[in-house]
């Protein structure tokens, strides 16, 4: 999987390639405009992901260009100017998504995976979990063929989860992913630890729910070979 | 349209009503002076010639004699008497009276051949032959009284009509002299919801107030235009320029935290780091959204069911309220389509409140909802059962600059600050009160619009 990062912030490309490197993903960066087109024209990616607020060109129309000249890489625009507005023209100009500054990374992999189901057309849209099989497409876990009774959040904690497997997840991004853009400042994140002892009790009650771990002092972990 | 009890009218209303009335006072008053200035006209014409008459008369008696006339009376004076028109009389006097030798005028009843008839009667005395007599000449004044009906009736039709031609000549005048003030009126005040709306195209007249007005009102709304635009701009920068850096910091923060190099204890550090930024990115997030508000970024062109939303907003906190064992008491007496609103903006005002009647409300509390509409708005209060807020701080809550901490030193935090810039940016009335010392209540009230 080919990434173009165009971000002129270098500190901030630095740690997006940080992490998707890490995920296996072979990342190229570009911190202007210019370049970010250069590599477009000469590259073929599979992910462009895209900060509006550059220096010298406005990233909307370098997204217009790159789709006019039929690129199909898919677009996540990425901003911090926070106007309303960039979000419906980003999608309009055909971008596949949009981010909005600060996000976190393991969101920008879920939304990544989430693009990449969409456009090659995935059926199986199942997660085995060791025992366990989530069905994506109609939010619903079972365990030998028996479902199990989820509610909304839990089915979004082990889904997440699952997407970032054998990977801590920390309560704040745990928390953040679940009640996304919520404007309450000092959200008590324990309501997490409520959720994830509901979560795992349902699922000990037909198997082993073990491949959930708490990582001490940090937050938590799902385990999978 | 009336304002707290006050009448307002419009300004041609008015001018149309104030020129009504003071020519209904002047032609009345002219409509009742005139009958009484012909009445003088015509008995002065009259009393002039009865005058001559009676002299006339009088010469005729001192020349030939009384018998002469009283007997000669009837044919000699003109043959109006068989109308009961003109009359002379002479009858004897038993005393002097006092004004003796001046005519007295008077209209009186004469009753001739058992018809009465009003006359205008010049009476003097005068002696002859030693003897005191009073001679009385009269005319009717049928005819007179007859005119008079009739001037009267015709000025009154003539005024009426005087009147209602002015009324309309009025109307038409005003409504011409003041299309361009209602045009600054209705264009340039009454139909901008917002700055960006205002069409600074000068109004065509020439009244000068009307050009001064226009060109005021165009130049204060450059102004704000300016200043929005400014604002927004500054709004955009600042968001750039906080989250830049937050964003930095949070995903090297991620970095880290999945780095099985690091130790374990400077992993729960980072923890802790990620935590507060994200407290940070919160408030910072929040300030921004009420700004944004206040710059007027959201649409309100949307329509929705109150119950709707709420209901939305319930179900989301679903788990939350469950899991705190609180039951959710709602009571909808009437349904409220709320328009024009921003749904996402008031799916947010709603979800605080609810979120904050969860987080201070007590375990196996309870919250009550219920909308009904009360005369021209739609009522919903929120209360909870939880320990409530002291009386004094109560006004402090939906501040933003003077946020207080409970006694639980539970932060109250800008959930509020967002719920008052919402309830402000619809309309919304917003208040909060203690109810009997156990949990709180909020109350909005959303103004019905008529359609």
């Amino acid at each position: 999987m080919n990434v173009l990062i165009v971000e002129d912030e270098r500190q901030l490309s630095h740690e997006v390639e940080i992490f998707l490197s890490k995920q296996g993903y072979h990342c190229d960066v570009a911190f202007t405009g210019k370049s970010a087109s250069e590599k477009i024209y000469v590259n073929s990616y599979d992910f462009i992901l895209l900060d509006i607020g550059l220096p010298d060109y406005s990233g909307f129309q370098l997204l217009k260009e790159a789709k006019e000249s039929g690129k199909d890489a898919a677009f996540i625009v990425l901003t911090a100017r926070g106007s309303i507005d960039d979000r419906i023209t980003g999608l309009d100009l055909g971008a596949d998504d949009y981010l909005a500054k600060p996000f976190s990374l393991l969101e920008l992999q879920a939304r990544m995976q989430a693009i990449l189901r969409r456009k090659h057309g995935l059926k199986n849209n199942t997660i085995q979990i060791h025992d366990f099989l989530m069905d994506i497409q109609n939010r619903t876990v079972y365990y030998q063929k028996n479902a199990i009774n989820l509610t909304k959040k839990e089915f979004d904690i082990l889904h997440y989860m699952a997407l970032h497997k054998n990977r801590v997840i920390t309560r704040v991004q745990l928390t953040e992913h679940i009640w996304g853009d919520v404007l309450e400042e000092d959200y008590e994140s324990n309501y997490i630890d409520v959720h994830m002892k509901n979560l795992r009790k349902k699922l000990s009650t037909s198997g082993n729910a073990d491949f959930i771990e708490t990582v001490r002092g940090i937050g938590y972990r799902l385990n999978m070979n | 349209m009336t304002f707290e009890g006050k009448i307002e009218l419009k300004l041609q209303v008015k001018l149309i009503l104030y020129n009504t009335i003071s020519k209904a006072i002047i032609i009345l008053g002219i409509g009742a002076l005139l009958p009484l200035l012909i009445q003088k006209v015509v008995y002065n014409h009259i009393d002039k010639r009865l005058t001559a008459r009676l002299e006339k008369t009088l010469l005729m008696v001192q020349k030939g004699g009384l018998n002469e006339i009283t007997l000669d009376q009837d044919c000699s004076f003109d043959n109006y008497n068989i109308f009961k028109e003109e009359f002379v009389s002479i009858s004897p006097l038993p005393r002097l009276p006092e004004d003796f030798g001046k005519i007295r005028i008077e209209n009186s009843e004469r009753s001739i051949e058992n018809e009465s008839v009003r006359h205008r009667v010049l009476s003097k005395a005068f002696i002859y032959d030693n003897q005191l007599y009073e001679i009385a000449i009269g005319e009717g004044l049928s005819a007179v009284d007859q005119l008079n009906l009739t001037i009267k009736k015709f000025t009154l039709l003539l005024l009426l009509a005087v009147v209602l031609i002015s009324i309309f000549l009025d109307l038409s005048f005003a409504r011409l002299l003041l299309r361009p003030f209602n045009k600054i009126v209705n264009e340039k005040l009454r139909d901008v919801q917002h700055p960006a709306s205002f069409d600074p195209k000068p109004i065509i007249t020439n009244t000068y107030e009307f050009t001064h007005l226009d060109k005021s009102i165009n130049e204060m709304m450059r102004q704000i235009r300016e200043t929005f635009e400014m604002e927004r701009a500054f709004i955009m920068n600042v968001s750039h320029e906080l989250l830049t850096p937050v964003s930095i910091l949070k995903n090297r923060i991620e970095n880290l935290i999945s780095d099985p190099s690091l130790p374990h204890e400077v992993a729960v550090k980072m923890v802790e780091s990620q935590k507060t930024l994200s407290r940070l990115t919160k408030v910072v997030k929040a300030l921004l959204y009420i700004s944004k508000i206040e710059n007027e970024q959201f649409l309100k062109n949307e329509s929705v069911l109150i119950e709707t939303v709420m209901q939305e907003v319930l179900e989301e906190l679903d788990e939350l309220i469950h899991s705190k064992g609180i039951t959710v008491v709602s009571e909808w007496k009437d349904q409220f389509i709320f328009t024009p609103c921003n749904k996402s903006l008031l799916y947010t005002l709603l979800y605080n409140i609810i979120t904050n009647a969860i987080k201070y409300n007590e375990t196996d509390g309870k919250i009550f909802i219920t909308g009904q509409k009360i005369e021209k708005s739609f009522v919903l209060k929120v209360r909870d059962t939880g320990p409530g807020i002291a009386d004094d701080q109560i006004p402090f809550i939906f501040d933003r600059f003077k946020r207080f901490r409970p006694a639980d030193d539970k932060s109250y935090g800008l959930g509020l600050p967002i719920v008052k810039t919402i309830a402000a940016f619809h309309g919304i009335n917003i208040k909060a009160e203690n109810e009997n010392a156990k949990g709180i209540t909020f109350i909005l009230q959303f103004p019905i619009i008529p359609s």
